[in-house]
């Protein structure tokens, strides 16, 4: 294919006339869940269950159902959490900065993305809580409030600082999906037969009539969410990563850790995003307004953020082999070769390796390779925080205390259960909500701002 | 609205046009007076307990019913159950609540007999120490005397007596069971009692024996010990005719050459051998150490705290020592005494250069041994283990004797004989009882069918006799008794005890017995007396009493009256006896015509079995804390094994934890093995004591009993099984332990303690050299604030790794004085054993010839302390006198603190292990009772962590601030630091520069454990010199 890069792609493929924009986006609302729908459902909702009864079994017994020890104090748990935060992370990324960056094709991905930010970002926030030994103490001790024995908070501990940064990076979200979802509210509203869908979507869409004051203020305050969003896209897994890098710990403790999270967040991001919208855009005939161009950006995008995190592993080698420090080396030296090696080279393999396919154009367009990569990097991703937490704390200083972790069936199920509930928000969410943002879309729609050079691409 | 209540003004008021009513717009009088009052007469009324109460107002009415209903609500409900509180009635004259009184008593938890302090609060025992008046003791007391006291509120003691009625238990009471053991005492009178007991080391218990043979003439005691000195006082007898063996001056000893002997861990009375060895490492009285070399086949405390260490098969010490006599004797001509020629020609058929030869051993450590014993003549010892053999016994005899080293016997004090039975005695008891000859066989709290060598068929013979059997709890014998009799604890009892000559030591009551047991002796008494109605809580201290007053009072020429002295004697827990007189040895010729030509080592496999340096000969099994103190080498926990050489293992193509079948004298025995370096090739060492079939829940099912393969016809002792064959069977056996075991031909860890200057040592020389040699290289850390300025006492500990042995009797005192749980093998081998005190253990050098290192680690409290600046909740702070304390009520458990903790010294409650451990065991109620009141038991999601025994702390300062003074560094001891029978570590305040504490400090060997990452700790360490030759380590 020949394509003349001066000349930016439709973003909307099939020269859609607006009102089928309208109906391809609404359908799934108006129609009854199929069979197939409640099969899913009831997969997640399966999952789900597996870690509701893993999570209780922690709650009845301690933390001792998992296989944390003495020296590996954390382990699934707070994998888990850095891994959820970082799917959220391409949302925001996608949705606040390729905003602010005037990249069109963000529109046809934007909603679901958000989404996936806010349903991650839920299941990360489960496991601060749940990785402490007293949660129902830690969910008080863990807030500033006022008390009368003058007990505060640890402000000078990141544990503290993640408080702050995870709870304010979900409400922004939030917010931020809510107000682009207004002007959709009211077409929904407008267009449903409904009478109840009528009511729910007049609450939400605040009175919205499309008026010109209506899209002046949107457009605003849109921007200024967007703007608030951004730096949260990098300030949040900054924070997460000074969990490790504040400690003295050889192999948490590095100035590398803050972009480097940043990075890996994006890039696991952008791979759940594009795992998940393969399948939307086949189910939901979409394929016209999320088109393969989409995903091949994305996948530009993995590409790009997966050599920074190569470059990231490889930093810090080599500043663990110029910093001179021997217990420094030994961390990294043990990390590659020692009893978590094969952790070690999953992640490798999964994130610097595999992602270099995407060099080729042809695999970049290529659906079931694509998805084979965007997993791989899943679950590379998630070795890669395994890795981080659990090889440092397994040898550290003391050879008299290593150790050796070894996950238990409750981790699994707590693992397999946030699995169940990311699923079964992304679930309800497609059945419940416009999965792609009919308003933007329509506004890059073929045609939809003429200018005076052509603008008919 | 303002409004005038001046009812003048309002008159004068111009505001005519608001009005509520007519009355009020006609300014009627009383309705104005009452506008003024907000409430009506009657309901405002305060509330006077003289008037009438009918008088009360509706709104008092309504206030009080309010007010004693919220009382009622509150003040009565069950808002945390506290049980039961009751005042005395009459105070007792002696217990102050939170006062803690001490009571002097003697260790009955081996036959050593320690004089130890019992701490009591409230009027229960909590905690065990040495009694510091003790003449052997004096202050220290081993991990077995300290754990007793969770034996004593063991859920799982026999708490009544029992019958066996038809093969199955029943309950019963004492007059039943006195009533029917005296219709079998009194029968048939041509029939014997057996008594079988453990060593006899109270005189009154002996006498009480003797009354009972009045009694009954046709009593028979017998008494063993699963290991005893057996050889070692025979060998003594024939060499001297001596029956009591002496006790040796370690302390003046400059060479020890020590043989398969652990006289530092389990052998003879370690508590006394550690203190008097341990002098001679005090590099505060200067720089004379003495030497250590040991030969040994598996590697024991003594061998890995040794400065040179040879591994040797235990079956070729005769030719070792005879190699060892041929050099010295012979070749450098050095002899105290004249051999005849027959023994010359014995001595030259060994030379210790064949030896060396056949086993490997290093020519510069045999040069530098003979030399050194040698130069020390008179000022050496050569020690060999009980478990040697007679004629290798005598041959160390001669080698003590030859170089003159008599002089380091204590001439004053010897060791009281207790003339055990041998196998020759019991095989013929079992014969009696098959031949219906003996009528009662009575177990004195012990368990022979666990202990005795299965080839005696004692199980089976005991179903032919009635069989009584005293015990505290279920054992093997007790299952197959007719009479199970509970008696009470060693702190339940009364008795004196004499194991030296020279002085008795007393056991007194510190507690009423918490079950319905009897003191053994006391039930004894009562059957003599005929009838079950004369047992009295006294019966046992009566008889007691009367027998120091009938023979020992009158000797002693005593200035007080017999009721004073008693009780002086009781209070010291101590009875000094002049008995000085001099014993001299005489060494006797003919002893050597024992020694013969004959190696004793023979073809296949070498077994030798140890005594479990935590739970003894098995009496010690249901003790969690003992089970789950770390092995002192091996550092493992809840389990024996065959510890086996890196090169023997790969002969037989074998890995830890697989299983092996060993067989001698058609025993058989399956168990697990563990690679274990330092062990000699060709033989495997198994510790006893393990393997409990019948007992309660804490023992069961742990590891194997070893104790089948002992056998009464193994040649060279009891212990020393030669000729034994091992061979792979299938499975493997999960042992666990609380250090992993590192390859040691992994280039990456290996030696990595003395890289990362974990473990900084040298050697004597080196030190007297440069004393300054461990901080030639420098570490300059900057900080980034300022420092806390610490005025007045600041905490600090010192712990002198030349004095640590690595025991781990600190480990379980600090378990006892701070509420520690058994968390069970589950747990430890995922790594979660709660311990706030290890002892850590390293290798380096090869797998053969392993140097061990050993550091005690407890929390640093380090100034900048990682664990303080991550915790999200501040429940883990620094103190103004610098400790790092835990705030449990705070602590959410994220646990952050202990993955910043660059030592790993936090723990953290997985569990409620209290709960978790064996279904709830340590929940049950008088569990209770052992947990010191001053420290809080830890729930469950909490970290914990050493907090210098702040309740001690506080305790001191409190006295302190009573006396109006301030607390002082010496004012505190550690419970670890009391427990350390080396006195390894001190603790005190180190901003008082004349203090003990600041010595060790300051001290040129002293350094902190990962000095570069500036964490500035508060424990620091003495370097371990070690005693060798060259500079090199």
């Amino acid at each position: 294919m020949n394509i003349d890069y001066s000349q930016e792609l439709p973003v909307v493929e099939g020269r859609l006339t607006l009102r089928e924009i309208n109906d391809l986006i609404a359908r799934p609302m108006d129609e009854r869940p199929n069979k197939k729908y409640f099969i899913a459902l009831s997969f997640t909702l399966s999952l789900l269950f597996i870690g509701a009864i893993s999570v209780a079994l922690t709650l009845y017994y301690g933390i001792g159902m998992w296989g944390n020890n003495q020296p590996v104090g954390w382990a699934f748990d707070i994998v888990n959490f850095v891994f959820w935060v970082g799917i959220g992370h391409a949302g925001t990324l996608i949705s606040a900065i390729l905003f602010l960056l005037r990249q069109k094709w963000r529109t046809g991905i934007a909603r679901f993305a958000e989404a996936m930010t806010i349903f991650a970002v839920m299941c990360a926030a489960i496991f601060p809580i749940l990785h402490t030994g007293r949660m129902w103490v830690a969910v008080v001790y863990l807030l500033p409030y006022p008390n009368q024995h003058s007990l505060w908070v640890n402000f000078s501990s990141p544990l503290i600082w993640d408080v702050f940064a995870v709870s304010t990076y979900f409400a922004v979200s939030l917010v931020f999906w809510y107000v682009g979802l207004i002007p959709d509210f009211a077409t929904l509203r407008d267009t449903t037969a409904s009478k109840i869908k009528k009511v729910i979507y007049s609450i939400f869409s605040l009175g919205w009539r499309h008026s010109h004051r209506n899209w002046q203020h949107y457009e605003k305050s849109y921007m200024l969410l967007a703007g608030f969003a951004t730096p949260l896209v990098l300030s949040v897994h900054t924070i997460v990563s000074f969990d490790f890098a504040v400690s003295i710990l050889p192999g948490w403790h590095t100035t590398i850790f803050p972009p480097y999270f940043v990075a890996g967040a994006i890039f696991s991001g952008f791979a759940m995003v594009v795992t998940v919208l393969i399948f939307v855009r086949k189910i939901f005939d979409l394929e016209n307004i999320i088109t393969i161009n989409h995903l091949e950006k994305m996948n530009k995008v993995i590409l790009a953020t997966g050599m920074m995190v190569g470059y990231a592993y490889a930093m810090e080698f080599f500043i663990a082999w110029y910093s001179g420090n021997p217990i420094e080396q030994f961390v990294f030296i043990n990390r590659a070769f020692g009893p978590y090696a094969w952790a070690y080279w999953i992640m490798v393999s999964c994130n610097v390796i595999f992602p270099q396919f995407f060099w080729i154009k042809k695999i970049r367009r290529s659906i079931p390779i694509m998805l084979m990569i965007v997993i791989f990097v899943n679950i590379g991703m998630w070795f890669e925080r395994f890795v981080i937490t659990v090889t440092s704390l397994h040898r550290d200083f003391l050879p008299s205390s290593w150790g050796y972790y070894t996950p238990t069936l409750v981790d699994f199920g707590v693992l397999i259960g946030s699995f169940g509930l990311f699923f079964t928000l992304v679930l309800l969410f497609t059945k419940t909500l416009p999965v792609v943002s009919i308003s933007e879309v329509k506004a890059v729609a073929e045609g939809a701002q003429p200018s005076h050079n052509g603008g008919d691409h | 609205m303002s409004e005038n209540f001046d009812n003048k003004n309002h008159e004068n008021q111009s505001d005519p046009n608001y009005w509520r009513s007519f009355e009020e717009l006609y300014k009627d009088e009383n309705t104005l007076k009452s506008k003024l009052d907000e409430f009506k007469d009657g309901v405002t009324d305060d509330f006077e307990i003289d008037k009438n109460l009918s008088g009360l107002s509706r709104r008092k009415f309504l206030a009080l019913l309010g007010a004693s209903a919220a009382l009622a609500g509150a003040g009565c409900s069950d808002y945390r159950d506290k049980g039961e509180i009751i005042p005395y009635n009459k105070k007792s004259e002696e217990i102050i609540i939170g006062k803690a009184n001490y009571y002097a008593s003697t260790c009955l938890s081996c036959e050593n007999a320690c004089g130890i302090l019992i701490k009591t609060r409230e009027g229960r025992p909590i905690k065990v120490d040495g009694n510091p008046d003790h003449p052997v003791s004096k202050g220290k007391t081993c991990a077995k005397g300290q754990a007793s006291i969770l034996d004593l509120y063991d859920p799982s003691r026999l708490q009544t007596p029992m019958l066996k009625r038809g093969g199955s238990f029943s309950t019963s009471d004492w007059k039943t069971t006195d009533q029917e053991i005296l219709k079998v005492l009194n029968s048939d009178p041509s029939k014997e009692i057996a008594i079988v007991t453990h060593s006899i080391i109270s005189p009154t218990t002996q006498k009480l024996f003797d009354d009972f043979k009045i009694k009954y003439p046709e009593t028979q005691i017998y008494s063993y010990e699963l290991f005893d000195n057996f050889i070692k006082n025979s060998a003594w007898q024939k060499c001297y005719n001596q029956q009591n063996f002496p006790l040796i001056k370690w302390n003046e000893a400059e060479v020890i050459l020590s043989l398969e002997g652990d006289f530092l861990g389990i052998e003879g009375n370690k508590v006394e051998q550690v203190r008097l060895y341990s002098e001679k490492r005090d590099i505060m009285k200067g720089s004379n150490f003495n030497r250590l070399y040991v030969v040994e086949g598996n590697l024991t405390l003594t061998g890995m705290n040794a400065d040179y260490r040879l591994r040797l098969k235990p079956d070729a010490q005769y030719d070792f020592v005879m190699g060892l006599l041929n050099e010295i004797i012979l070749n450098k001509k050095v002899s105290q005494i004249s051999l005849d020629n027959n023994s010359v020609s014995i001595l030259s058929t060994f030379t210790l250069d064949t030896i060396s030869k056949k086993y490997g051993l290093s020519k510069d450590v045999l040069n530098s041994l003979v030399s050194d014993l040698i130069k020390n003549k008179g000022k050496s010892i050569v020690y060999a283990g009980r478990s040697l053999s007679e004629k290798v016994q005598i041959a160390v005899n001669l080698l003590n004797e030859t170089l003159g080293n008599t002089t380091l016997y204590n001439n004053n004090e010897a060791l009281i004989n207790s003339n055990l039975t041998d196998y020759i005695g019991f095989e013929k008891l079992t014969a009696n009882i098959n031949a219906g000859k003996v009528k009662a066989v009575i177990h004195f709290d012990t368990n022979p069918v666990y202990h005795l060598p299965a080839e005696f068929k004692y199980w089976d013979a005991i179903s032919k006799s009635t069989v009584i059997t005293f015990a505290t709890s279920i054992n093997e014998t007790t299952a197959l008794s007719n009479f199970v009799l509970p008696i009470n604890h060693n702190f339940e009892s009364w008795g004196d005890v004499k194991v030296r000559t020279s002085f008795y030591s007393l056991v007194q009551p510190v507690i009423s017995p918490l079950y319905n047991t009897r003191q053994k002796e006391a039930v004894l008494l009562t059957w003599l007396s005929g009838d079950s109605k004369n047992f009295s809580e006294t019966i046992y201290v009566d008889y007691l009493k009367n027998n120091w007053k009938s023979t020992i009072y009158p000797a002693l020429n005593s200035l007080f009256d017999f009721e004073r002295y008693w009780a002086g004697i009781l209070h010291d827990g101590v009875a000094k006896i002049n008995e000085k007189q001099q014993i001299s040895y005489n060494f006797s010729q003919v002893a050597l015509t024992q020694l013969d030509n004959q190696s004793e080592s023979k073809a296949g496999y070498t077994v030798t079995l140890q005594e479990s340096y935590t739970i003894g000969d098995g009496r010690f099994s249901n003790n969690g804390w003992l089970q789950e103190l770390a092995h002192p080498v091996t550092k493992v926990t809840w389990d024996n094994y065959a510890a086996i050489s890196e090169s023997t293992a790969k002969k037989l193509s074998l890995k830890t934890n697989d299983l092996i079948e060993v067989t001698y004298n058609s025993n058989k025995l399956k168990l697990p093995i563990l690679i274990q370096p330092g062990v000699a090739d060709e033989m495997i060492a198994v510790d006893l004591g393990y393997g409990r079939t019948n007992s309660p829940v804490v023992a069961n099912e742990v590891g194997f009993n070893a104790n089948i393969l002992l056998s009464k016809n193994s040649s060279l002792s009891r212990w020393i099984l030669t000729g034994a064959s091992i061979s792979k069977v299938n499975g493997t056996y999960e042992i666990v332990s609380t250090q992993d075991h590192h390859t040691f031909d992994d280039t990456l860890i290996q030696d990595i303690h003395l890289k990362r200057n974990i473990i900084q040592e040298g050697t004597l020389s080196q030190y007297n050299k440069n004393p300054n040699f461990i901080h030639e290289k420098k570490h300059d850390a900057v900080n980034m604030y300022k420092d806390f300025e610490y005025k007045g006492v600041k905490w600090a500990m010192s712990i002198d790794l030349n004095k640590c042995l690595g025991c781990g009797d600190c480990v379980v005192a600090c378990n006892v004085e701070n509420n520690i749980p058994v968390v069970g093998k589950d747990q430890v081998a995922l790594g979660r054993e709660m311990n706030w005190l290890r002892i850590d253990r390293y290798y380096s050098g090869t797998p053969e010839n392993p140097k061990v290192s050993i550091q005690p680690m407890l929390c640093q409290h380090c100034d900048h302390a990682p664990c303080e600046n991550v915790c999200p909740v501040v429940a883990t702070t620094h103190s103004d006198d610098g400790l790092n304390q835990m705030v449990y009520n705070r602590c959410v458990g994220t646990r952050y603190c202990s993955n910043n903790c660059p030592y790993k010294v936090r723990r953290y409650n997985f569990f409620n292990f209290r709960d978790h451990f064996r279904g709830g065991y340590q929940e049950q109620a008088s569990f209770e009772l052992v947990m010191n009141p001053e420290v809080t038991v830890r729930s469950r999601g909490v970290m914990e962590k050493c907090t210098f025994c702040i309740q001690r702390i506080m305790e001191a300062r409190q006295e302190a601030t009573k006396k109006n003074t301030t607390i002082k560094g010496t004012d505190v001891s550690t419970a670890c630091q009391e427990a350390c029978g080396t006195e390894a570590i001190v603790f005190g305040d180190m901003n008082d520069v004349e203090s003990k504490l600041s010595k060790y400090r300051n001290h040129q060997l002293g350094y902190v454990v990962l000095e570069e990452i500036n964490v500035k700790p508060n424990v620091t360490y003495l370097a371990k010199l070690r005693n060798t030759f060259s500079e090199e380590v």
